[in-house]
């Protein structure tokens, strides 16, 4: 079995940063994970005005466990910035978390323990910062945001169609894709199309969308998280590509150009 | 907090404390875990200015995992004393070694990240907890 997840696993996707770059915003949602391959990444929790390191991570360290252990349910713990210029490997989640889910019961629930203990570290951290006298490096004013992830993760209000994998293909719901990638994309649906097909993380759809000058894209993706949109009645799906024609990744990636 | 019967079922041994008792020493060697199946216990940390404890673990909770995955032989990086009486069971450590070791690299990789993240934050937070408690803090920080 893991041969085979580890046979299957897509060549992986290098990315550069610069020197402050974001590559992983506190608050957002995703679960791509990230490995160091060259340069240094600040990681720290935001509280407000304040900054709170964690760590610096150098090659060969991971970025981005905690969100993806908790398999996408909650938004990213902290932010990662570049200190200096950084290249990354970007590993596939959906294949991790398939792994994760297959694997013995307690080392999900070492890992699950293990996460836990680091996010109740973390906000003693929080809490324990806020009654040291400051020290600057701690509290620095928030610096401008010079995010790149716009490159890779774009924003947009695009009506889409989909249909869960497996169901005929008459069935057509409707949604509207919020933002998208070269690796999954984020989609807000109603409610109401969720009493009749699972939008359970796990659940495979097609998803078709026309992106501008009647370029169309079809994707199967796989949810990833599931949570209510701050309007009432909608979904927010996280969904992660499980299966990108060359054409509709062509696609994406010319539409995800700068 | 019922403890899962798959869980219990790496359960190779029980052993029962008393109050205070130390069931894990900073610094000693080891790298076996337990499982909380009854009371509670502390996670302290020695200090330059005396000994600090960092967490509390009850039932249901396992502890000493941190040292299960580590290369060679782990050093212990916290005191684990039982507060009150407390009755552990001691894991299977080589059937658990095994099954992650038959993982796929990343996600040891991902586990082994964990465990550091988690190593250099209860760190971190020691460190604090000593500046809180050392009298120049106390001074300029009055509550």
């Amino acid at each position: 079995m893991k041969k085979g997840i580890i046979g299957t696993l897509p060549p992986v996707n290098r990315l550069r940063y610069k020197k402050g770059d974001l590559i992983i915003k506190q608050g957002d949602y995703g679960i791509s994970l990230y490995k160091i391959i060259s340069g240094k990444v600040k990681v720290y929790l935001e509280d407000g005005d304040r900054q709170i390191p964690l760590a610096v991570l150098g090659p060969g360290e991971i970025l981005g466990e905690v969100t993806f252990l908790k398999i996408g349910i909650e938004p990213r713990s902290a932010s990662a910035r570049v200190l200096e210029d950084a290249e990354v490997e970007i590993w596939h989640p959906a294949l991790l978390a398939k792994e994760y889910e297959q694997m013995p019961t307690i080392l999900k629930y070492v890992a699950d323990q293990l996460i836990k203990r680091l996010v109740r570290t973390n906000k003693l951290m929080v809490s324990l910062t806020s009654q040291l006298p400051g020290k600057k490096e701690d509290q620095q004013a928030p610096e401008p945001r010079t995010s790149r992830r716009m490159y890779y993760r774009k924003k947009l209000n695009l009506p889409c169609y989909y249909r869960p994998v497996g169901a005929p293909e008459k069935v057509r719901l409707s949604g509207t894709i919020k933002n998208i990638s070269l690796t999954g994309l984020g989609m807000m649906v109603s409610s109401r199309n969720a009493i009749n097909f699972t939008h359970d993380p796990g659940a495979h759809f097609h998803i078709n969308a026309m992106l501008e000058g009647n370029r169309e894209i079809n994707v199967t993706g796989k949810v990833v998280s599931l949570r209510k949109a701050r309007a009432p009645g909608l979904l927010f799906l996280g969904i992660s590509f499980v299966g990108l024609s060359e054409d509709s990744r062509k696609t994406l990636g010319f539409f995800m150009m700068p | 907090m019922a403890i899962d019967r798959v869980i219990y079922s790496y359960v190779v041994n029980e052993e029962a404390y008393q109050d205070q008792d130390e069931i894990i020493a900073e610094g000693a060697k080891g790298n076996w875990a337990y499982l909380i199946l009854e009371g509670k216990v502390k996670v302290k940390k020695k200090t330059a200015k005396g000994i600090v404890t960092i967490d509390t673990l009850k039932e249901g909770a396992i502890f000493g995992e941190m040292g299960l995955f580590a290369k060679g032989e782990a050093m212990r990086t916290a005191s684990v004393v039982a507060d009150g009486p407390v009755r552990v069971g001691l894991l299977d450590t080589h059937r658990i070694i095994k099954e992650y070791e038959a993982l796929s690299p990343q996600m040891r990789a991902l586990m082994r990240s964990v465990i550091k993240r988690l190593r250099e934050a209860t760190n971190k937070v020691t460190a604090m907890v000593v500046d809180l408690t050392s009298p120049n803090a106390a001074d300029s920080n009055e509550r």
